[in-house]
């Protein structure tokens, strides 16, 4: 269980900064929607977990935060990216795309032996 | 880097919640008010709207729950709840918290301060530069161990030696040195010391400079480095009185240095002359102790075979002396000696002192978890794991056990210093025994040990039934049944085999003392006075200036009112045996290069027999008239006659001491005296001769230092100032030193076996009291669990007397069990302590019938009162109870 939750925490942490980037300072609940959307139904996952994995991001220095008021009005907490949290973003998009493109690989039918 | 900064925010973050909790409220309301609303543009009702965002967000107590795992340190929090929660409990039940505290501190207080005696005497490195390589070095040969060296062994050392840096060799002074000019003569105590002495040491004086190479050399003029006490105390702190002289047994000395005030080596020295050696005629005499630093590399081993061989080649240029090697001992090894002994063993004792005090207080965490047994059933009903529990448990205990080491230190703190102040010169390096570093660690660590072992058995057992029985079981507190009657019983079995194994120790070393303090010295001590004399060299160059200094002395203070004799001795009983000696009987000389039996050999006054009241067996004993022309005649003692002239009559028979010298002076033997104890009361009698000391081959060099031994009509006290004054009156530059009564040399000279046997007492009591109260606990508790079933028995028609008799026999059966473990592991332990015993063996039946008796008669004493109680319980009231 904790293996798979481990798993969800890395790669949700990379959704959540690539969706600041592309997206510019947003709270948790525009985040949240942002992810389920770019993945579509594959991520049917509890809004509830983003916080934790916000407020570990934030405490390692990728992201800051502070309130400001929504587009309808209301106050909310605005995530944004850091310095530090761009790096981690390239780094960890690379590492990402390494991985893919070995499992690709790996997983490719039949090229060796063609 | 990433993770530490991470880290440092969660424990920063286990502060100032409530503002953290209000933010977080906000923004999951904010959260939910945002999807609520999306929810209701895109046309649900308002009810569908605000379940879905409900539902999609996961439950906001779970959320905020997760969120605070990351937001703070999830054990480090519940640690502080667990805390929080133990604390209430134990101020809840002050009794049981008090008890349970000062048990342990107790037990961690005695075992921290023994060892911290243990540290400074054994553990702690000597505070010298690189004190593992200093050693000692000793001759050894036939019927010697560990011999000290003349100069000749010292010097051919000190010239052809490769293995050491530097070697060194010292005297101490018994004595020490009569300063003069400055006040009142004085005796300074003092170590005379070769030039390389603090070279091998490592330590550089504070002030001025350590001695030179050619200041060790004879005839080049004296020097002397002082302790920093001396230079405060007789040069007034004063930096320009290095340079200058001060006079020591009538010789001037240039003071060159001032050594550190935190040195010291061996005990209260103050001086450190030079000594200067000259080349010496013959081996003998062995005064001198020899200390070296090895050369890096070069193992004890090597130097002592290194050693041998000059020991060897120093033979070659004196055959006619013994055939001796070299022996290296580590110093530290050395100072420690016998102290490692006992002090392990009082160490074994007090560690188990700390086991009942262990094992108390675990007894008391299972009686009070046995009517905890309800709370910990609702506790795990309401969702609390077994592993929680235990935590719980445990950190109640952990809080007593570091509640009960802070207050154990306090107590060591204090009994260190008690120690101290009992035993001077008990216990070498006694400076360096503090409560450190190394000291406060161990006592948190036992302070730890304790927590988890007390601990654990109650917790594992509290929490291991199942939660519907103990919530169903009685409406009083849930009875722990009969496996924890066992356990409990176990308990305190232990606890007394443990207390049995205390005591017998403690009562083997009682009766050793009392053994060692009814010895018979051979004398009689009562109403003696003695003091040290020490006669400058260069006034009293001369034997006649001696001997006519010592008769005119005797004379003043012989005629003085409560003076009843006086008389003059080198050695002094009970345990000051300063010079042994070959002897040689004429007609009967051994083989040549066989080593000659050496005896006690003693120079004394002619009244020395009357002043002590030792007896006279046969012949007769000196009087003035062997003085001039001197007779040459001495005394031996019974075992002397009985051991070297089993078969002919000893007076009448002539003999020569020291190096046999066929063109010497044959002393003849007058008269045979009792023995007399001279190297400590529990030691076998020793062969001893006297001889006048007017008459002795040593006059005047040793007959300089005497001890003066005077027999007085009344307290011993008032007649010092007579012999000061006496002596002053001879002579104004003669400090009067070491003045004791000889009882008070008795009762110094058992001061070792005095103090194990305090120490293993008083840990004695503390394991019979704690064993005391460990078996009244649990016969209290026992009938208080059982008044339900009394009551019944009582009303069903049982005696009263009988169930006394039921809950005394429990309680007794218990002790007699424990007391039959701690008999045969105490048959087997007090092996260990034969050394430190006299006059008693370490199975003594006595002993072993007398702790039994008392640890029987404690426990049914302290079972007494339950057992009490429980006969008057009226049935009527414990059925109703229920």
């Amino acid at each position: 269980m904790g293996d798979k939750k481990d798993v969800w925490q890395g790669t949700l942490a990379l959704m959540v900064l690539k969706t600041l980037q592309a997206l510019g300072p947003l709270h948790g609940y525009g985040i949240a929607r942002r992810i389920e959307q770019t993945s579509g139904d594959l991520l049917a996952v509890n809004y509830g977990t983003l916080y934790p994995a916000l407020l570990k991001l934030e405490q390692e220095g990728y992201i800051s935060s502070e309130w400001g008021t929504s587009d309808t009005n209301r106050k909310a907490k605005y995530y944004k990216l850091t310095r530090a949290g761009r790096k981690q973003l390239e780094k960890e998009a690379r590492e990402w795309e390494q991985t893919t493109e070995i499992l690709a690989r790996f997983l490719a039918p039949g090229k060796e032996s063609a | 880097m990433r993770q530490l900064q991470a880290w440092l925010l969660r424990l920063g973050n286990l502060f100032r919640k409530s503002r953290r909790e209000r933010e977080l409220a906000a923004e999951i309301e904010s959260h939910l008010q945002m999807h609520i609303e999306d929810n209701l543009r895109s046309g649900m009702t308002p009810g569908e709207a605000r379940r879905q965002a409900f539902i999609k967000l996961g439950g906001v107590e779970q959320t905020k729950e997760e969120y605070r795992a990351q937001r703070g340190l999830p054990l480090i929090e519940t640690f502080l709840q667990d805390m929080h929660y133990s604390c209430r409990m134990l101020v809840k039940s002050p009794g049981f918290t008090t008890i349970a505290v000062l048990t342990l501190a107790l037990g961690i207080g005695a075992n921290t301060a023994i060892f911290s005696v243990v540290n400074g005497v054994m553990l702690k490195p000597l505070p010298y530069r690189q004190p593992d390589r200093l050693v000692s070095l000793f001759l050894h040969g036939q019927g010697l161990d560990r011999g000290s060296m003349g100069e000749a062994d010292f010097l051919a050392l000190d010239e052809r030696q490769h293995v050491f840096e530097h070697v060194a060799a010292f005297s101490p002074s018994s004595i020490g040195f009569t300063l003069t000019g400055l006040g009142s003569p004085q005796m300074i105590p003092g170590t005379s010391v070769t030039s390389d002495f603090f070279s091998v040491l490592g330590i550089q004086p504070v002030l001025g400079r350590a001695f030179l190479p050619e200041e060790g050399k004879p005839g080049v003029s004296l020097s002397v480095i002082v302790s920093h006490r001396f230079w405060e105390q007789f040069l007034h702190a004063d930096p320009a009185a290095v340079g200058s002289s001060i006079k020591l047994d009538g010789k001037s000395y240039t003071v060159i240095g001032v050594l550190p005030l935190d040195f010291h080596f061996g005990s209260h020295n103050e001086l450190w002359p030079i000594l200067q050696l000259r080349p010496a005629k013959q081996r003998p005499p062995y005064w001198l102790l020899t200390m070296g630093r090895l050369k890096p590399g070069i193992s004890e081993t090597r130097a002592a075979a290194d050693a041998s061989l000059i020991a060897r080649q120093v033979r070659e240029q004196f055959p006619l002396s013994d055939d001796m090697s070299t022996i290296v001992v580590l110093t530290k090894d050395l100072i420690a000696g016998d102290a490692s002994e006992a002090l392990l063993i009082l160490l074994g004792a007090v560690g188990f002192v700390l086991l009942i005090a262990v094992v108390n207080v675990a007894n008391l965490q299972l009686s009070r978890s046995g009517s905890r047994m309800r709370e910990f059933a609702i506790r795990s009903a309401l969702g609390a794991g077994r592993r929680r529990l235990i935590c719980q448990l445990l950190t109640e205990s952990l809080i007593l056990a570091a509640l009960g080491g802070v207050l154990g230190l306090a107590i060591a703190y204090g009994s260190v210093r008690a120690i101290l102040a009992l035993s001077p010169d008990v216990l070498p390096r006694m400076e360096e025994i503090t409560v450190d570093g190394r000291v406060l660690g161990l006592t948190a660590l036992i302070a730890i040990m304790t927590g988890i072992l007390f601990g654990f058995v109650p917790a594992l057992r509290s929490t291991d039934s199942p939660v519907g029985q103990s919530l169903k079981e009685g409406s009083r507190a849930a009875t722990s049944g009969r496996s924890a009657r066992r356990l409990h019983g176990a308990l305190v079995v232990a606890e007394f085999a443990l207390a049995l194994v205390v005591l017998t120790g403690a009562g083997l070393l009682i009766r050793t003392l009392s053994q060692l303090e009814s010895v018979n010295p051979g004398f009689n001590s009562s109403h003696i006075m003695t003091a040290l004399l020490s006669l400058p060299p260069e006034r009293y160059a001369k034997a006649p200036q001696v001997i006519s200094f010592y008769e005119m002395l005797f004379e003043r203070v012989k005629n003085s009112p409560g003076v009843e004799a006086v008389s003059i001795t080198m050695s002094l009983p009970p345990n000051l045996l300063e010079l042994t000696n070959p002897f040689h009987i004429q007609g009967k000389l051994g083989a040549p290069g066989q080593p000659a039996p050496a005896v006690a050999e003693i120079p004394v006054g002619t009244d020395y027999f009357a002043t002590l009241g030792i007896p006279l067996f046969r012949g007769r004993l000196f009087s003035d008239a062997d003085r001039s022309p001197a007779t040459h005649v001495l005394v031996i003692n019974e075992d002397m006659a009985r051991r070297y002239f089993p078969d002919h009559e000893p007076v009448g028979t002539r003999v020569q001491t020291g190096e046999y010298n066929p063109k010497g002076d044959w002393y003849t033997i007058v008269g045979v005296v009792g023995n007399v104890k001279y190297k400590g009361l529990g030691e076998k009698d020793q062969p001893t001769m006297y001889v006048p000391y007017f008459d002795s081959g040593w006059c005047p060099w040793f007959a300089r230092e005497m001890y003066v031994v005077l027999r007085s009509a009344s307290a011993p006290e008032k007649v010092v100032s007579i012999l000061q004054s006496a002596a002053w009156s001879l002579d104004n530059q003669l400090p009067l030193g070491h003045v004791r009564t000889m009882d008070q040399l008795m009762y110094d000279s058992v001061a070792g076996s005095r103090f194990r046997a305090v120490l293993f007492c008083i840990f004695a009591a503390l394991a019979l009291v704690l064993a005391m109260i460990g078996i009244y606990g649990v016969m209290a508790y026992a009938v208080s669990q059982r008044t339900h079933e009394i009551g019944i028995r009582v009303a069903l028609g049982a005696q009263r007397k009988n169930i006394l008799r039921t809950i005394l026999r429990e309680g007794a059966s218990l002790a007699v069990l424990g007391v039959a473990i701690g008999t045969a592991s105490a048959l087997v332990l007090s092996r260990t302590l034969a050394g430190l015993l006299f006059g008693v063996r370490g199975t003594d039946l006595g002993t072993f019938v007398t702790v039994a008796a008392l640890l029987l008669g404690v426990a049914l004493a302290a079972c007494y009162i339950p057992a009490r109680r429980a006969m008057r319980v009226d049935p009527m009231v414990a059925l109703r109870y229920e």
